[in-house]
């Protein structure tokens, strides 16, 4: 096990090398650059030039990618080119508030989804079932902004209930929280729901009803347990999914976090704030997996790593 | 004679993907909307390019059942343009993603050893690249356009047809038919691309199918982000965007592209299970 | 019932706090972005200006009304050349942080504006001084190179603001950012990025304080979403209000709207080098095509006025010279005179989101051109890349049309013309990005600038700008209007022409 999670740790570091590059060279090709995005309409060469040559954007590529990587091992990610912060200091911002959000949604889905696909798997193939599995589809059919707007539309503009954008008070967390949850909620209800299927087939639930235990106690104390293990990966597995996620919702709802920075970054071709946020963004991802494996082992000690 | 077993496989999976009622559902709804598609210059609509200033941000009534937009157009016309546009989107940047990313599965399966080693970094990379920024990004290397998100949109699903492949392959190349074909001298790439992708053509069908739908998904976004389609193109997803300065007094321009997109995917996402159910019949699902 | 009962709590509770109301001590304004650095000098959009306008000032002040006012400076002499400036700065006034405002600190600042391997972008607004002298205690004196007449126009450019030598000097790199030190009614607080930004009153303001205490700065991207926040009294005061939530607003009794003229001027530019622009006739016969009294008023809900010059009616210099009137029929004879009655195709960019309803104008001129059998393609990019693409220079350039803005914030024409029509400013050296270029308008704005003679300059600029919507190197098209929604019980805000609110002197009912 301890040697497995060693092997994984090492083929981080190629990966995220690997990340790094294609997210280098990736921006640099797009057209514009950030002192163009800077200068706005009004662009003469010389303050471009000038300002191209304070970011070390003058330098060759190699050049200017092996400064980048050597300061990023060393946990300095440069300087933002359009606020002139450091690029640590933008994320470290940013990202907690992506992170909350993606949490507040991930509760959504669980919530929803595994009792959604609970109360499907036991109500097999009655209206219930059908209903909740119906939803589940409609949730990953969804486009997530069109959501996002509907309930604002709702909730904001029609009702009043709740604030439309921002984030401040707990009231500001549930239309993103619920708009970014959805299609993880949709997943989680048919995941849950085929895997319970799945356990309550096996022979010790069929020994356990024979013994004329209650439905009720069987799901709970023994089917539910087993059923759960899948789920719990695709959970690491969709939280990543919902960082990536977060982008749309952010930007529907103005939530001040890394998506919508990456999005705005990469617009005014802020490069050093695109490759950071990129680079942290990967590595939670990465680092999330590598987690919901160790669980998975963990949790099912028929599954062995050599 | 493989012709015949071959066909009466395919009348099974019909038959049993016929009995599904979900699977007949999302077919419908994509039918619908292909007729819609192949039908919209016969319809005798309003023009869906030309607007009436008169007209602007006008509210479903007779003779504009979905209401106008902001220029005084048509919605329902440029819905129903905008049909043609999403589903293509949706075929074609998924054809890109199998057409690159079936044979680097496929070739990473069956040779395996370093070439799959390096394969598989790629894709590790690709994979933990979040998604919707890499497609952003290509697009704004690319310029913006419908063809330029469905390059983008294509090149995001590559690895996960690699990923699908390769896991296919790798169970396929220890069988029988595999063994037989390599001892009568086939080459590699005869025995890859006649035996073994043919076999794999269940999972890639479901997967494509499964994909057309998120691909639309990610198209939209990128519309909704201001990298879609070029004005004044009916694309849903940028109709929808554009819709979001009139959610105040025209909520109807956002409403009813997003009610549209919905059901496509959906349609496609129901199709996809239907096909997945059908083709593997030992599903607990079924 | 009791389930009932729960519901009914929990959306009281969440209705009290939507319409609490806030408390008459702050002030807020929702603008659609947040501010990007608060180090003045690299101030480059209206929002973040807006910000730091009320922390920093600036030696000179253009009022709402386009005069050129002192601030932080008291009076002025000019050498009998118009080479020397003398500054005799007000006394007695300290930063934020102690330090004394005077002499040193103005040349500090210049020098720092001045400085390459600082990179500001509107350094070029000062690059004709050659030195900076200090006199004495409160005289500064600025030498240029040659005669320049629009200098103290510049000096009221928010960018060019006084900030405290020492803070800067102390904080280095991170002056901006944790930090922004100047003299102003407002001293900074706090900063959430990405969402507010609050400053509280310098209470040992120089001039009239402020009736208030604190002054929030909210970024709300959704312009729905900042009318909803007006509406309920979440925001006090709304920027950019959407052209088409006007009306509905007006009939808020708790909601006043504000409209103020705006400095900018939206344009297409004709590729002048490439044809079928090359041929004045083609421009005159696109200008007769389209309709601009239709856009401002059906796409821009009438905020905004066709223009009648190159510049915006309030900035110094502006004569009302000729409107190209909406006539199909006399653009069609135009482009049979030149050869084109079967049209031709063309591609038109624009930028998308930047301007006021900019992809829906490009689709109205696509229409209108459509009448007169030309074919124009719409190409939108976003807009880094459009700037890169419309900034190529004239042998690679591939827009034969492209739909910009220029605000003419400094509020004197020659901001407005010089960068805009003068050869020397083809791109990628400046912004003349249709490479018009005619020797005696070049001669004339030469002259504009380095005249100080005010009659003069009005001559010179009248011809000048004659000539340019003769030969038409635009299609003209609209000034925009700035509409600001703002709380009935809110009075004294300043909605400046340069895009920017000044909120010092807001008092509540």
């Amino acid at each position: 096990m301890s040697k497995y999670l060693i092997r994984r740790l090492i083929m981080i570091l190629p990966v995220i090398i690997g990340v790094s590059l294609v997210v280098f060279f990736m921006v640099r090709a797009i057209p514009g650059d950030p002192a163009q995005a800077l200068a706005g309409e009004r662009a003469d060469e010389e303050t471009v030039a000038m300002i191209r040559a304070r970011f070390g954007l003058d330098q060759p590529l190699p050049v200017q990618y092996w400064v980048f990587i050597s300061n990023a091992l060393q946990g300095d990610l440069g300087r933002s080119t359009r606020t002139r912060r450091p690029v640590a200091a933008e994320i470290a911002e940013m990202f907690p508030n992506t992170i909350k959000l993606a949490t507040a949604a991930m509760a959504v889905a669980v919530v929803v989804g595994v009792s959604a696909g609970i109360l499907s798997a036991v109500k097999k193939d009655t209206w219930v079932d059908n209903l909740s599995m119906f939803i589940a589809l409609f949730g990953v059919s969804m486009p997530v902004f069109w959501l996002g707007l509907m309930l604002m539309l709702v909730f904001s503009v029609r009702l009043n209930w709740l604030p439309t954008a921002g984030m401040g008070t707990w009231a500001h967390f549930i239309l993103p929280a619920i708009t970014l949850g959805m299609s993880s909620a949709a997943i989680m209800a048919r995941m849950t729901r085929s895997s319970m299927l799945e356990v309550l087939r096996q022979d010790y639930i069929r020994t356990a009803r024979s013994k004329g235990l209650a439905e009720f106690r069987i799901v709970n104390k023994h089917a539910l347990k087993n059923a759960l293990i899948p789920v719990v990966t695709v959970l690491g597995l969709q939280f990543g999914t919902l960082l990536g996620g977060s982008v749309l919702t952010e930007t529907v709802f103005a939530w001040p976090g890394i998506g919508r920075m990456m999005v705005e970054s990469i617009m005014a071709r802020d490069y050093p704030v695109v490759q950071g946020a990129v680079l942290t963004v990967s590595l939670t991802f990465i680092v999330m997996n590598l987690i919901v494996d160790v669980l998975y082992v963990y949790l099912d000690p028929a599954i062995k790593y050599d | 004679m493989w012709e015949r077993i071959i066909s009466r496989q395919t009348r099974d999976v019909w038959k049993r993907l016929f009995r599904r009622k979900s699977a007949v559902l999302g077919l419908a709804i994509i039918v619908g909307f292909l007729i819609l598609a192949v039908l919209a210059p016969y319809l005798n609509l309003h023009s869906h390019i030309r607007g009436d200033f008169r007209m602007v941000l006008q509210a479903p009534q007779a003779g504009h059942w979905l209401g106008t937009d902001e220029m005084g157009r048509d919605l329902l016309s440029r819905m129903i343009w905008g049909s043609r546009i999403s589903l293509t989107i949706g075929v074609i940047s998924v054809i890109i993603g199998a057409a690159v990313g079936v044979p680097v599965g496929a070739i990473s399966g069956y040779y395996g050893g370093k070439v799959d080693i390096i394969v598989q970094r790629f894709i590790d990379i690709m994979l933990a690249f979040p998604g919707i920024l890499l497609a952003i990004i290509l697009v704004s290397v690319l310029g913006v356009g419908l063809n330029n998100v469905m390059i983008a949109v294509g090149v995001v699903s590559i690895p996960k047809y690699a990923r699908l492949v390769r896991g296919t392959v790798l169970q396929l190349k220890e069988r029988d038919f595999v063994s037989a074909a390599k001892a009568i001298g086939r080459s590699d790439a005869a025995v890859v691309f006649r035996h073994i992708v043919p076999n794999c053509m269940g999972p890639i069908l479901v997967q494509s199918t499964l994909l057309i739908a998120s691909s639309i998904l990610w198209a939209a976004g990128l519309s909704f982000l201001g990298l879609g389609a070029q004005p004044p193109t009916p694309e849903w997803g940028t109709i929808l965007s554009r819709g979001r300065d009139y959610l105040m007094v025209a909520p109807h321009i956002s409403t009813f592209p997003g009610i549209a997109i919905m059901l496509v995917v959906l349609g496609f996402n129901l199709l996809g299970d239907g096909l997945r159910d059908a083709l593997d019949p030992l599903d607990p699902r079924t | 019932m009791r389930r009932v009962g729960w519901l009914f709590l929990a959306v009281l509770l969440v209705l009290s706090m939507g319409s609490s109301v806030a408390a008459r001590d702050t002030l807020i304004i929702a603008q659609g972005t947040d501010a990007v650095t608060l180090d003045a000098h690299h101030s480059t959009d209206s929002p973040t200006s807006t910000v730091t306008e009320h922390i920093s000032e600036t030696l000179f002040e253009l009022t709402p009304e386009g005069e050129i006012v002192p601030l932080l400076a008291d009076s002025f002499d000019v050498s009998e050349d118009g080479l020397v400036w003398d500054l005799h700065l007000k006394q007695g006034i300290q930063f934020h942080d102690g330090t004394p405002f005077n002499a040193e600190a103005v040349k500090y600042n210049i020098d720092r504006i001045l400085d390459p391997d600082e990179s500001v972008t509107f350094r070029f607004l000062l690059t004709e001084i050659i030195e900076t002298e200090v006199v004495d205690e409160y005289t500064v004196r600025f030498v240029t190179e040659k005669p320049f007449a629009p200098i103290l126009a510049h000096l009221t450019h928010t960018s060019i603001s006084m900030q405290s030598p020492s803070a800067i000097e102390d904080y280095g790199e991170d002056y901006g950012d944790i930090v922004s030190i100047g003299t102003g009614p407002f001293e900074f607080s706090e900063w959430r990025r990405g969402s507010e930004v609050t400053l509280v009153r310098n209470e040992n303001y120089w001039g009239e304080q402020p009736a208030y205490e604190r002054l929030v700065f909210q970024a709300v991207p959704e312009g729905g979403a900042r009318m909803m926040m007006v509406q309920s009294g979440d925001a006090d005061v709304a920027v950019r209000v959407p052209p088409h939530d006007i009306e509905r607003l007006e009939a808020d009794q708790d909601v006043d709207i504000v409209m103020t003229p705006s400095l900018r001027t939206i344009y297409v530019a004709f590729n002048v080098t490439m044809e079928p622009f090359t041929d004045p006739l083609v421009r005159q016969a696109v200008n007769h095509a389209v309709d601009k009294e239709a856009i401002v008023e059906f796409i821009l809900g009438g905020v905004g006025q066709p223009v009648d010059a190159p510049v915006a009616p309030d900035v110094f210099g502006h004569e009302p010279i000729k409107k190209y009137e909406y006539d199909p029929d006399r653009a069609m004879e135009l482009l049979a005179e030149a050869g084109f009655e079967d049209g031709f195709e063309t591609k038109l960019y624009s930028p998308s989101g930047r301007y006021m309803q900019d992809i829906q104008i490009a689709e109205a001129i696509q229409s209108m051109l459509a009448d007169v059998n030309i074919d124009a393609e719409i190409v939108t990019l976003e807009w880094s890349t459009y700037l890169d693409v419309t900034g190529l220079p004239q042998e690679e350039s591939e827009a034969p049309m492209l739909m910009l803005g220029w605000g003419t914030v400094t509020g004197d024409a020659d901001y407005g013309l010089y960068a805009l029509f003068h050869t020397s400013e083809h791109v990628p050296d400046g912004s003349n990005r249709s490479f018009y270029s005619n020797e005696r308008v070049d001669q004339l704005l030469d002259e504009a600038r380095t005249n100080p003679d005010e009659d003069f300059r009005r001559e010179a600029y009248l011809e000048a700008m004659s000539l340019i919507m003769e030969e038409a190197p635009w299609l003209f098209l609209h000034v925009e209007r700035q509409v600001t929604a703002v709380r009935s019980d809110v009075h004294g805000l300043v909605v400046h022409p340069a895009e920017r609110l000044q909120a010092a002197g807001v008092t509540f009912e």
